[in-house]
């Protein structure tokens, strides 16, 4: 789709030409750039065959799968042999798919008492979510999975969201380039002193009218209009940051051009991911959040691959190969694509200068599968790749092998570090994952 | 009661468990770790040695049951009953906990408070404001809970997505609505003139505007946070009528419009629900929209609660058009049909035809939509979804189906009723595109996943996981011919850890392989002709498509079980309860003895102690079905 391609293209170039002035501003007042954190999150696993590099430390070999990322392979961390251990059990995919960036056990439902924990992404939103105009960025390409499976009796919505906000919360993605392109566009542009205000004083008289409401309510009704009136709170609060005027503490690093608009309807799959790609980038350099996660499919995602020279089925379908050399053959060209997807990420924030740095240097951008093989539901052994600097801080350009069945919760960790809201420990973390961190 | 015991019989073969035999099975495979001081899990078996156990600690008996029918329990390293064993055992703690729940009696389970969800939202925007535009579009869809539907009050969460978007939404929807005229009318109820202040005309159009949108009367002191945002445009120099929209378009963000709100019942009974509470548990079900006037005119009268007025309801609502988005969205969920816009459609370069076809698409996809409400429209047998003599068709369906339907002359184009010849193999939901479609590869068909979607969409039985660690099928060997997709299946069932749950699965999908992947009849597949015969787990012989509908019909009682289930919940917008299942029974009782008359099925759950009450505080401990 020839109108596509333009749209990207002047996309890639908003930052270039028009972000200068604010740039320099913040470079003269030394002020370091912040640091970002990114997860893309593939369904199905991978084949493993054609996984994991050659060799360890920093002399190691991208495998046929990871042979898209050679451009930036001295930013890029592979991590051998962690794994999630809550995520044992249950069922094939969405114990190990929901739990991917929380590292708990979710509870078995079908929806009544649903249960997760904090996800990875959202710890950090806590902190800088409050200093952007979006708190996060939570972005997809398939709709929500309807209905609770009913074969294993857990609800979809668990193989739908990998970003939770609590225990009970996970949160809603846009799948839509178009309304998130405009979504990001309106944060960062902010929007009049008078309609800020008028924004924040009608958001104030519902939160009254809210209030009255919560007084006649029962115990469990109270939560529900609880977390409305939170989430109605932090809206008000954003919008106030983001209005011209005296409130506004937050300014865009680079403007948006408002004439990159993508299409709402990609012509196809492919497409659509690198839409959702330069979306994350732009978030990233505009600084309109600092967090983002996006999500390939839902578990058991069974989007049809046939648009890949040599691949004849759905994404489930070829992971479940049987050990079929041909199965195995469709599978790897199906997870190389993803990665593809992922290094043309990285390139984009790589190509995107900030001062004396690029994004790239200041983001942590996070790929895993919550499986190894698909065919066994294997959750050991995790397909794990964390591209970026974080600013400096970690050590990329490395194949970091641990013992077997080191935790997955470590590296978060480690990420939440490099990102400055540090923590003790993470669901069933044992401490930093060695040797991700400079110094560390 | 029966029809429960019954429908554990004809499923799984299950008689002469007693209370004793349950506590030898648990004497034998559970004891060992679960006694003494300090018991795995902290569960002790004495806690369910009695009979009366079964009621006391229902929800204790279902979890561990739940837990060893699924495998879980013994753990690995301890001997496991045999798969027969675990069955028996899970089917009678369910038939007997059921049993002791409903002789205490029906109790209604409680109802949170939840928001509407992307399709209420959009039709109650739709109907305040009298405007034609699905304004919804850019909202996250939802996900699902309870008994599979995008209504369950539990799966409603609220993210800052939500939140940015109503915001947004809300002054789009106003600004639009100001530009309409029929939507004008319905806000602008008054204006300022000659003795008319602007304040009194917001007052009046207030007065108006926010028990529509509250659905419920309300207080001067609730109108009054509005009026204030109508005073605050005023004061910016804004005109009237933007001042006006203002002011709602803060209703359209409050709490009062977004959720459906039932104010809590404080008292620890039980008690008949709130007049304008029950016409919105009606109109959102029938509907999935606002009350109506006729709705909100009853419930002023306080006549909701008549059951003889709650079933005339079920008559009028569904004979207005918005019922047709109740029928869309249940019957989409309820046959996972909705899908058909995702991974599961068939395959866009196989089935060129097809993906070319937009209009033979919405036929196929609004054939089953259409089919169900008119089924309830016309008050036929439930019978009607497993076999009819009717179909819904059009010019393109006739052609697809490559048979001569009797369709309207001018409407060839418009989906309708119409009758079907002789053995059209077309009756019921069986015959049809979606649905064979939605249960096979985008690719090809597979008798499996057909025979998975019947034992679940139809049946309510859906088969247990598969076990862990499930040996991978090595296919295709070295200098073996390839098999069929039959041929490996046999082999498969071959192994009695498959052959437990295939041999259950794959005969209902062997029957149905003269569909191909989009519902097109076919005779032979790669030169070779196919072979459509099953044989059940019982020894029951069958074929084709005429012999699994007669095998279903044999089984009708677990069909109307499931579809009562599915509806109960889709009404409830909530999961079903062990209390809910006794009232599932009383409603497939009296179908059975009403020859499954479809509307008297929507008139039950209307007037069901579910549907019309509310429960006490604290509300009575529940406990969730399987």
């Amino acid at each position: 789709m020839k109108t596509g391609l333009s749209r990207r293209v002047m996309l890639r170039g908003a930052g270039v030409g028009l972000g200068l002035p604010w740039l320099e501003a913040m470079a003269a007042t030394g002020a370091k750039p912040p640091v970002r954190m990114a997860a893309l999150y593939m369904p199905n696993g991978v084949n493993v065959d054609h996984w994991t590099p050659k060799g360890t430390g920093r002399d190691f070999e991208l495998s046929k799968t990871l042979s898209p990322l050679a451009a930036v392979k001295d930013k890029l961390v592979v991590m051998s042999n962690l794994w999630n251990a809550n995520s044992i059990g249950g069922d094939g995919h969405y114990v190990k798919e929901a739990a991917i960036l929380t590292c708990v056990t979710i509870k078995k439902t079908p929806g009544a008492d649903i249960g997760n924990g904090v996800s990875v992404d959202q710890m950090a939103a806590r902190k800088s979510g409050i200093e952007t105009p979006l708190p996060s960025l939570e972005l997809g390409v398939t709709p929500v999975a309807i209905g609770v499976d009913a074969v294993v009796g857990y609800t979809r919505v668990y193989g739908s969201h990998i970003a939770w906000s609590d225990a009970t919360t996970p949160l809603a993605r846009e799948i839509n380039p178009r309304s998130a392109y405009e979504r990001l566009f309106r944060a960062a542009s902010g929007q009049s002193d008078i309609a800020g205000k008028m924004d924040t004083l009608l958001l104030d008289r519902v939160l009254g009218d809210a209030n009255r409401l919560r007084g006649q309510l029962g115990t469990a009704d109270k939560i529900r209009v609880d977390e409305y009136m939170s989430l109605m709170r932090a809206l008000e609060q954003r919008v106030q940051r983001a209005s011209a005027g005296t409130q506004r503490t937050w300014k865009a690093r680079v403007p948006m051009d408002s004439k990159a608009i993508p299409p709402e309807k990609p012509a196809d799959h492919a497409e659509h991911v690198r839409l959702m790609m330069d979306m994350i980038a732009t978030a990233f350099q505009t600084d309109t959040t600092r967090v983002a996660t996006f999500m390939f499919g839902n578990a058991v995602s069974n989007v049809s691959f046939r648009f890949l020279e040599g691949v004849s089925a759905g994404h489930h379908d070829v992971s479940h190969h049987a050990k079929e050399a041909d199965k195995l053959r469709q599978y790897q060209l199906v997870n190389q694509w993803h990665v593809a997807q992922y290094a043309y990420l990285l390139e984009r924030l790589a190509g995107m200068r900030e001062g004396e740095s690029t994004v790239l240097d200041n983001s942590m951008v996070l790929f895993a599968s919550a499986l190894s093989d698909g065919n066994s539901h294997n959750p050991h052994k995790l397909p794990l790749l964390l591209g970026g600097r974080g600013g400096g801080r970690i050590d990329s350009g490395q194949h970091l092998v641990y013992s077997e069945d080191s935790p997955l919760a470590n590296l978060y960790v480690s990420m939440l570090d490099a990102f400055g809201a540090p923590v003790e420990r993470f669901a069933d973390s044992t401490g930093p994952l060695a040797g991700l961190l400079k110094g560390g | 009661m029966m029809v429960f015991v019954l429908f554990f019989i004809a499923a799984f073969g299950l008689l002469g468990q007693t209370f004793a035999d349950s506590q030898a099975f648990l004497r034998q495979y559970c004891e060992k770790c679960h006694q003494d001081k300090a018991p795995a899990g902290g569960f002790r078996l004495s806690r369910i040695t009695t009979e009366e156990s079964l009621a006391t600690d229902a929800a204790k008996w279902l979890s561990l049951t739940n837990r060893v029918k699924n495998g879980e329990m013994p753990p690995k390293g301890a001997p496991v009953p045999p798969i027969e064993a675990r069955e028996a055992f899970g089917n009678w703690v369910g038939t007997a906990v059921h049993e002791k729940a409903c002789a205490a009696g029906i109790v209604p389970g409680s109802a949170l408070i939840r928001r509407l969800n992307r399709d209420e939202y959009a039709a109650t925007v739709r109907d305040l404001l009298d405007m034609h535009m699905d304004i919804a579009r850019t909202l996250p869809m939802d996900g699902a809970g309870g008994e599979g539907f995008d209504n369950a009050a539990e799966t409603l969460f609220l993210s800052p997505l939500h939140t940015e978007k109503y915001l947004e939404l809300a002054k789009f929807a106003t600004d639009f609505a100001a530009k309409e005229f029929k939507s004008h009318a319905r806000i602008f109820v008054a204006k300022p003139g000659p003795g008319v202040t602007p304040e009194q005309a917001a007052r009046t159009i207030l007065n108006v505007f926010l028990p529509r949108a509250f659905r419920r009367p309300v207080t001067e002191a609730e109108v009054a946070p509005y009026l204030e945002l109508f005073r605050a445009a005023q004061k910016q120099k804004e005109p009237f009528e933007a001042s006006v929209l203002f002011a709602l378009r803060g209703a359209l963000v409050s709490p009062n419009f977004l959720f459906r709100v039932e104010s809590a019942n404080t008292g620890t009974a039980a008690r008949p629900l709130n007049q304008y509470a029950l016409a919105s548990r009606l109109s959102y079900f029938l509907w999935g929209s606002m009350p109506d006037e006729l709705l909100t005119d009853l419930a002023a009268k306080g006549k909701l609660q008549d059951p003889e007025v709650l079933k005339q309801m079920v008559k009028i609502l569904l004979r207005n058009d918005r019922s047709m988005g109740f029928a869309e969205r249940f019957t989409e969920q309820w046959l996972h049909t909705r899908d058909l816009g995702g991974d599961k459609a068939p395959d866009a370069k196989l089935f060129a035809d097809l993906a070319k076809d937009e209009d033979l698409r919405s036929d196929i996809r609004y054939q089953p939509i259409m089919f169900f409400r008119e089924v309830f429209l016309q008050n036929l047998s439930l019978e009607y979804f497993l076999d009819s003599k009717h179909t819904i068709g059009t010019r393109k369906l006739e052609r697809h189906f490559g048979l001569k339907l009797e369709l309207r002359p001018n409407q060839t184009s418009q989906p309708h009723w119409v009758p079907l010849p002789e053995k059209s193999n077309r009756g019921g939901l069986l015959g049809m595109p979606a649905v064979l479609s939605v249960s096979s590869y985008p690719y090809r068909t597979s008798p499996v996943l057909r025979g998975a979607w019947i034992l679940e969409s139809m049946l309510g039985t859906p088969p247990p996981p598969p076990p862990a660690n499930v040996p991978a099928l090595e296919e295709h060997r070295e200098g073996t011919a390839p098999k069929t997709v039959r041929e490996r299946l046999a082999q498969h069932r071959n192994d009695p850890v498959c052959a437990s749950c295939h041999s259950r699965i794959d005969p209902f999908g062997f029957a149905l392989e003269n569909y191909d992947v989009t519902g097109k009849w076919r005779a032979e597949e790669g030169g070779k002709a196919i072979d459509a015969s099953a044989e059940l787990l019982d020894g029951t012989k069958f074929a084709g498509p005429e012999g699994l509908r007669q095998v279903l019909l044999d089984r009708k009682d677990l069909f109307v079980r499931h579809l009562t289930n599915k509806l109960l919940g889709y009404a409830l917008g909530r999961g079903l309860t062990l209390q809910d299942s006794c009232t599932v029974d009383a409603i497939v009782t009296k179908l059975k003895d009403n020859g499954y008359s479809a509307r008297l099925l929507l008139e039950e759950i209307v007037t069901s102690a579910p549907f019309r009450n509310q429960a006490g505080m604290p509300a009575p401990k529940e406990l969730v079905k399987r």
